[in-house]
Order: structure tokens, then C-alpha cells, then sequence
């Protein structure tokens, strides 16, 4: 890391002495502005809480307090307590992984397109696995009633081999139940006009949505048949232990995925020192190659997709190369119609036309290779792929060949 | 022994003169004879109508959108021109059963009856089809802003101006517009209506007063012994009037239409680049980054928009584009009131405020007001000031000059076309 000039912290000190602590984790002036203005934001606010009030005793020493935490280099969403998922605001705790923003884009995305299918099933189940802080739930039904105007039930489940994430991801949903319940009343008490009856619609079907989610502490990666006595108990009898049901829609997945190695040497100083090395690297084996310790999660994740049943899959990856990888997974396993890739920001055009094929793959729009999209059956329909269902075949036969 | 009574040679040749030429005026442009009308109309309206019968049989195999939109556009020339041929078609036949020396007298004189008739028929078809031939004026349907300035003549032309808006307040006053007086400056600069006018602006809120009052504009000229006058002289001064289309206000709501693409606010996505600050390197769980900032490019007019005040990128995103929105807005919205503007200049340009330029002469000697562009010559005088039915009169022969003008200029215009 260069070192921060002379001229650039005598700059900083001369807008405000605490830039300049803030430029050792930001680098750059204009984002350690927007820093500090959040975090000055922040400690008002928390002055002014009923709740947090007792404990602060005035907001520019407390200021100073999360200025100095976050200069030695802890990352701003761990200071503040929340991070802005999509336009969900989600509250974080050391413990537990950030929720990306290259994450909400693609489920975003997946929730909108889902939205907008014309056929779907009357109740939609969604599996979240190595869900954290149970974001991912949480924005794909906000997202979804966003646009979706018809009756559907929507049934979430997050699963996650943390208590603490497990924890904090029943914090965020109660949080953002209570929020939406009291809207709800707020409109009744004094909505009145048509708009507000839609308002209404969309809340309701909201606070049902969460009513349905829930959380399961459960070993995704343990094989139920291997080993009997785990704990965590493994996915399939934790859920069978729960009464939940046995087959699922959609399956959406942040699993970790760095390899050692690039753990060591890709990840920023702030994510190896404070978020969860178990979120971000799978559990490490002796004498297997590194990248296949990064990759370890998919196969398995495959292989409870079709236990499952699902129709439509979701893989957060590193990079195009892993995604090409993951994908090359799928091809192999035969039992998909089509995959594509995501890249960071799906819904934006391909830069460069010559871009859209990576050995055979579809990869659409910008950014880095971030997820893995891959359908079978209805799946191809609630992805708005129906118009090209023969490309699909084709591309189905080629993965049977 | 009584002589034949003395006569004086004036008088003499005064009685020689045809009585026709007594009153003929030379130096107006008289309207053109409306029963005609010219060969490059009529074959614009042929052309049309066969559009149009193409466009009904391709509309009897399916719908489509935009022909039956066409379709409703030409029906009005295909209508017209039917009329009009049947019109033509039962004047002609008419006509040669006057001339055919078989016809017995008794049905000749009947035909000779029905001829007057089936001529005037055919002066309101050709009328009516040369009206749904000529464009609309894009404005016609706004309301409009009167402006009333007084030119050449001193403290005579100020008066006069008064005079004029009281003239027109009484025309709105008596059809029933509903009108404003939005500035009235006297000539000392002080807003009391009795003493001379410099300067009044009059809004007419009603729609489509810009189609009624766009014949009003230009200068108008006065021939009386004015008030200030001493020695019983006739003055010669002027009075320019400026008529404006008046645009609605938008933008004076807060929630606009945006996927309204005649609303200012409408942007098309595809013309939006759109640049997310992205994580250096990987991104994904590699880095926990804090930028949230969003950068919009509105490519065909180059305006930028970038966003960082939220943590979160989606409202910063929404954000940007309503900023965008407004921006985009404005600017579209500076641009039209730069071609009001040059629009404004462009009258006052052509009609210069001087006595000659003039389009209507009100003189008081004679109790007269004659229109120099359709020629129209009407001896009421005191109906006209007071907004009358002369008035009405007077203001229609000029409208139906200007769509003459409007048609010749069709005309021209097709014919630019046909040559290339």
C-alpha cells in the first residue's frame, strides 16, 4: 500500500482533523468525506435515540470514538451496526459477514425477473443458504413485491452454520416486521385514497412474507449419511427435525468461496482482520489443491439442489474463472436445462458484444463474473427464458453430449 | 326660353364613370376566388384519399396501431373530397343540361334554379376541404399572451392602444374567454388605465386562443383627429400588437409523468450510461467497500449527475435520477423559451412598428376599418371598437387569408419535394 502523502494529510487536516485519521483506511479524500459525514450523522443520531442516549455523552465524543475504531481499520458497517442491502437496511455485527453490494445486485435482479413471470407456483418457496445475516431473504421478498401484483405465497428459509448469524438474522427479520406492521397500522389509521390501498396490498403481503421466513441453524456441508452425532445437526435432518417442507423452488447461495491462498493475498486488510474467516473461505482439507478448496461448497450445494428439487439456482462466485468452473459443474451433472453467468450488475447491457460467450457459457452484464444462474423444468419460464426455450434444448442436448 | 340646365364638367364625367370601379380598392391583395381550387391541392387530396382506401382494406385484413391512427388523420381530406367531387359532379351535370338545346324550358328553368344552390354546395366543399388539407398550427390550441405597444404618433398612438385593449377585452368579454391583464403601464409608467397606454400585456387563458388571435398580430393604424389635437387635423399613427402562444407552466407540479415521453421530464433508459463505483479488484466477499457513489451520463446532451450522499447505492441511484430528471428538464425547457424569444423577435422584426407596415387601417373620418391582407373593407366602425360582430367579421376573413397562405405554402412546399 503507498504510503499517504505529506500534502494529502496536511489537506486533510485542513477540512477537518479527523479526515486525516479517517485516510488510513479510505486512502482517498473524497471517500473518507463521505465517511466521516455518515459516521457525524451517525453519532447525532444515536445522541438523540431514547434508547442509546444514557450511554453517549454528547456526539462529537463519540464521533471521536468511531473515528478512532475505524481508523484502525475496522470496517465502517461493523462501527455503525448496519449496512444498506438493495434499499434494506441491515443491521451488522462483528461475527458475521457484510452483506455486498455485488450480492444485492443479483438478487435484486433474481427478484425482479421471478416478479415478472407470468406462471408461478401458487406457493414459491426460496432456500437461502449460508444466508449470515439473513440478507438475502430478506431483499429477495422486499424486492419481489416490489413488482408482483398477484397472489402468491412466499415461503423463505435461511440456513447458516453460525448462532450468532442465525441470531442476527432473526434480529433483522423481527426488525423489519415490526417496522412494516407498524406502517401497516399507520396507513390504517390514516390512509384513505386508492394508492394507499395498493400501499396496503403490499405491505400485507410483506408482513405474510415475513411471517413466513425463518432461520435454521444447520451444517450445510456435512453429509447426513457420513457422520451421525454433528453438531450443527446436517441440513437434511435439522430440517426434517423443524417440519420443514421437503422441497424447494429456488436456491440461492453465498457460500464462501475464496481459497486459502487467495485469502492470503487478493482480500482487503479489513475483511482478513474482522469479518469471519468461516464466511469467507470453506473449511480447509490437507493435500487437496487450492482452488478446489475454494470451490468445495458448489458440489455439495448441487447435490442438495436436487435433493431438494429445486428449479432455479443462484451461486454467488469469486470471478469468471470460478463461475466458469461452477458452471462447467453444472454442465456435467446433467440434470440442468441451461446456465449462465452474472456478472456484478446483471441488468446493465454487456460492455462489448464479444463478451457474451465465455467457453460456451452466456455471461451477461458488467462487471466481474459474480454468480451462476442455472435452471431446469419451470425454472426456465420463471426466468423469462421461455421465448428462447429451444436455445435451451440445445444448449440442454450439448450439456447431455 | 330656357336652355338645357347647366352642369359642371366634374359632375358630368362623375356620371359617365362605371359604378362598379367607384369604391374598388387597388392596393389590397384580395382573397383568391374560394369556389377554385388550385391543381396541386386537388392532387395532394387525390393522393391522400388513395392512401386513405389502401389504409381501410389493409385495416379490414387486421389491426394495426399506427394505420388506423393514419387512418383517422386522412379521413377528414377523404370525406371532404368526396363531397366535393359530388358537389362538382352535380354543378357540372347542371350546367349541361342548361346548355343542351333539348332540355325543355320548364326543367331548364328548374335546373337553372338548383344551380345557385349546388354552387354555393360547392363553394363550402371546396372550403371545407381546403381546411382539412391545411396542418393544423402547432400552437392553435394553446392560449395566448396579447401584447399592445404603441408605435409612431406620440401621445396619439398611446391612446389608440387603449383603445385597442379595450377592444379586445370586450371581443373576450362578449365570446366568452376568459382573460387576465397581466402588465399595464401608462405612459408616465404607472398602472392607471385611463390615461395614454405604453405598454399592456393581455393573457387569454382560454384553449386555443393562440388559433383565434394569431390573425390580430402586426401593426395597426389610425386615421382620426386625435383628442390632443388643436387645429381639427387628421393624424396618421400606429399600434403594434405581439400575439403569443402561451405555454403551460410545467413543472409547477411535483409529480410528473415520467414515462410520459411529451413530458419535459421523460428520459429514454437507453440513452443513460450508468457507472457504478466499482471495488478495485475482486470485489464480492474480497472486500467489505463503502463506496456507494452512482454516476448517470445522459449521452445525447452530455449531462452528468453523480451521487455519493447515501450508504446505499439504490437510493443514491434514485436520487441521481431525478436529478438527472430535473436538469434534463430544464435545459429542454431553457431551449423553447430561446425559440419563444426568437419567435418574438421574428415578429416584431417583420412588423416593424412603422405607419406602412401596417395590416389594418381604423379610420374614424369615414367610419371604416379595412384588413390589408384579405382586402376586407367593413363601415362599422363603433361595433369594431367595441368587439362586435364586425369585429368577428373582420377577424375571420383574415384567418381564412392565412390558411390560404398556409395552403400555397403546402403547395410550395410539395413541390420542393416533387423536385427533388
Amino acid at each position: 500500500m503507498p504510503r499517504l502523502t505529506t500534502g494529502l494529510l496536511r489537506h486533510a487536516r485542513s477540512i477537518d482533523p479527523l479526515l486525516t485519521l479517517l485516510l488510513r483506511p479510505c486512502r482517498d479524500i473524497s471517500s473518507a468525506q463521505n465517511e466521516l459525514r455518515w459516521l457525524r450523522e451517525h453519532a447525532i443520531k444515536l445522541e438523540q435515540n431514547v434508547n442509546t442516549r444514557a450511554r453517549v455523552s454528547g456526539w462529537r465524543v463519540l464521533l471521536r470514538r468511531l473515528v478512532a475504531e475505524r481508523a484502525r481499520g475496522k470496517p465502517l458497517q461493523y462501527v455503525m451496526g448496519s449496512e444498506y442491502f438493495g434499499e434494506l437496511e441491515i443491521a451488522c455485527r462483528p461475527g458475521v459477514l457484510i452483506p455486498r453490494q455485488e450480492t444485492a445486485a443479483s438478487i435484486t435482479c433474481l427478484a425482479d425477473r421471478l416478479s415478472r413471470a407470468k406462471t408461478l407456483p401458487s406457493e414459491l418457496r426460496v432456500l437461502d443458504l449460508c444466508t449470515g445475516t439473513g440478507c438475502i431473504p430478506l431483499l429477495f421478498q422486499y424486492q419481489f413485491w416490489k413488482t408482483y401484483q398477484d397472489e402468491v405465497s412466499l415461503h423463505l428459509l435461511g440456513v447458516d452454520v453460525s448462532s450468532i448469524a442465525i441470531q442476527l438474522a432473526n434480529y433483522n427479520l423481527r426488525r423489519l416486521l415490526k417496522e412494516r406492521q407498524w406502517q401497516l397500522q399507520n396507513r390504517k389509521m390514516h390512509g384513505r385514497s386508492v394508492q394507499d390501498l395498493w400501499g396496503n396490498k403490499k405491505l400485507k403481503s410483506e408482513v405474510a412474507a415475513f411471517q413466513n421466513t425463518a432461520f435454521l441453524l444447520a451444517d450445510v456441508l456435512v453429509d447426513p449419511l457420513s457422520m451421525t452425532d454433528h453438531d450443527p445437526m446436517p441440513l437434511k435432518p435439522a430440517m426434517q427435525f423443524t417440519n420443514k417442507p421437503p422441497f424447494w423452488d429456488v436456491l440461492i447461495s453465498n457460500p464462501p468461496y475464496i481459497s486459502p491462498a487467495a485469502f492470503n493475498h487478493t482480500t482487503a486488510r479489513s475483511v482478513r482482520a474482522f469479518e469471519p474467516k468461516i464466511a469467507l473461505v470453506p473449511p480447509s482439507e490437507l493435500d487437496t489443491p487450492d482452488v478446489e478448496q475454494g470451490d468445495k461448497f458448489y458440489p455439495r450445494l448441487l447435490t442438495i439442489a436436487d435433493e431438494v428439487k429445486v428449479q432455479l439456482c443462484l451461486f454467488e462466485v469469486a470471478d469468471l474463472n470460478q463461475a466458469i468452473r461452477v458452471a462447467r459443474m453444472v454442465r456435467d451433472s446433467s440434470s440442468w436445462d441451461g446456465v449462465e453467468i452474472w456478472r456484478d450488475y446483471p441488468e446493465l447491457a454487456n460492455e462489448h458484444e464479444e463478451d457474451r460467450l465465455h467457453d460456451g457459457f452466456e455471461v451477461i452484464g458488467q462487471g466481474n463474473g459474480r454468480s451462476v444462474v442455472c435452471w431446469r423444468g419451470r425454472g426456465a419460464e420463471w426466468l423469462s427464458r421461455a421465448n428462447d426455450v429451444r436455445s435451451d434444448r440445445r444448449r440442454s442436448s450439448r450439456i447431455g453430449a | 326660353m330656357r336652355g338645357a340646365p347647366w352642369i359642371c364638367r366634374p359632375c358630368l364625367i362623375r356620371a359617365l364613370r362605371p359604378l362598379s370601379r367607384r369604391h374598388a380598392r387597388f392596393q389590397s391583395n384580395a382573397a383568391a376566388n374560394p369556389e377554385s381550387i388550385s391543381p396541386a391541392l386537388l392532387s395532394r387530396a387525390h393522393a391522400l384519399a388513395a392512401e386513405h382506401s389502401q389504409l381501410a382494406q389493409k385495416l379490414a385484413n387486421g389491426f394495426d396501431a399506427r394505420a388506423a391512427k393514419k387512418l383517422g388523420e386522412i379521413s377528414a381530406v377523404a370525406n371532404a373530397l368526396k363531397e366535393w367531387e359530388k358537389a362538382n359532379e352535380s354543378l357540372t351535370e347542371l350546367r349541361t343540361l342548361i346548355r343542351d338545346p333539348s332540355t325543355d324550358d320548364e326543367l331548364r328553368s328548374l335546373a337553372s334554379d338548383d344551380v345557385a344552390s349546388s354552387a354555393e354546395q360547392l363553394d363550402q366543399a371546396a372550403q371545407a376541404l381546403t381546411t382539412s388539407l391545411v396542418p393544423k398550427h402547432p400552437f392553435a390550441s394553446l392560449p395566448c399572451l396579447i401584447e399592445i405597444r404603441p408605435g409612431a404618433g406620440g401621445s396619439e398612438a398611446a391612446i389608440f392602444a387603449g383603445d385597442l385593449l379595450r377592444m379586445y377585452q370586450a371581443y373576450c368579454s362578449r365570446i366568452g374567454l376568459r382573460t387576465a391583464l397581466l402588465k399595464y403601464e401608462n405612459a408616465d409608467g404607472l398602472p392607471e388605465s385611463d390615461s395614454p397606454l405604453s405598454e399592456a400585456v393581455l393573457e387569454i387563458e382560454s384553449e386555443g386562443a393562440y388559433g383565434t388571435f394569431r390573425c390580430e398580430a402586426g401593426v395597426h393604424r389610425v386615421q382620426r383627429v386625435p383628442a390632443t389635437e388643436t387645429k381639427g387635423r387628421t393624424h396618421t399613427s400606429a399600434a403594434s400588437v405581439l400575439v403569443l402562444p402561451s405555454f403551460p407552466s410545467e413543472g409547477s407540479g411535483e409529480m410528473e409523468d415520467f414515462d410520459n415521453p411529451e413530458s419535459d421530464y421523460y428520459i429514454d433508459p437507453k440513452e443513460v450510461r450508468t457507472d457504478i463505483m466499482r471495488a478495485r479488484g475482486a470485489g464480492g466477499q474480497h472486500v467489505n467497500t463503502t463506496d456507494s457513489a452512482v454516476r448517470l451520463t445522459h449521452l445525447p446532451t452530455n449531462t452528468v449527475v453523480s451521487i455519493q450522499d447515501s450508504r446505499s447505492q439504490p437510493k443514491n441511484r434514485e436520487k441521481a435520477w431525478q436529478l438527472l430528471r430535473s436538469r434534463i428538464a430544464q435545459a429542454r425547457r431553457e431551449k423553447r423559451e430561446e425559440e419563444m424569444v426568437a419567435m418574438r423577435r421574428s415578429v416584431v422584426g417583420v412588423a416593424k412598428m412603422g405607419r406602412g407596415d401596417k395590416v389594418r387601417t381604423y379610420n374614424w373620418g369615414q367610419q371604416r376599418v379595412t384588413d390589408h391582407r384579405s382586402g376586407l373593407t367593413v363601415h362599422d366602425l363603433t361595433d369594431v371598437m367595441g368587439g362586435g360582430h364586425t369585429l368577428e367579421k373582420v377577424m375571420e376573413s383574415v384567418r381564412t387569408w392565412l390558411i390560404e397562405r398556409d395552403i400555397e405554402a403546402v403547395i410550395a412546399g410539395d413541390e420542393i419535394n416533387g423536385d427533388k
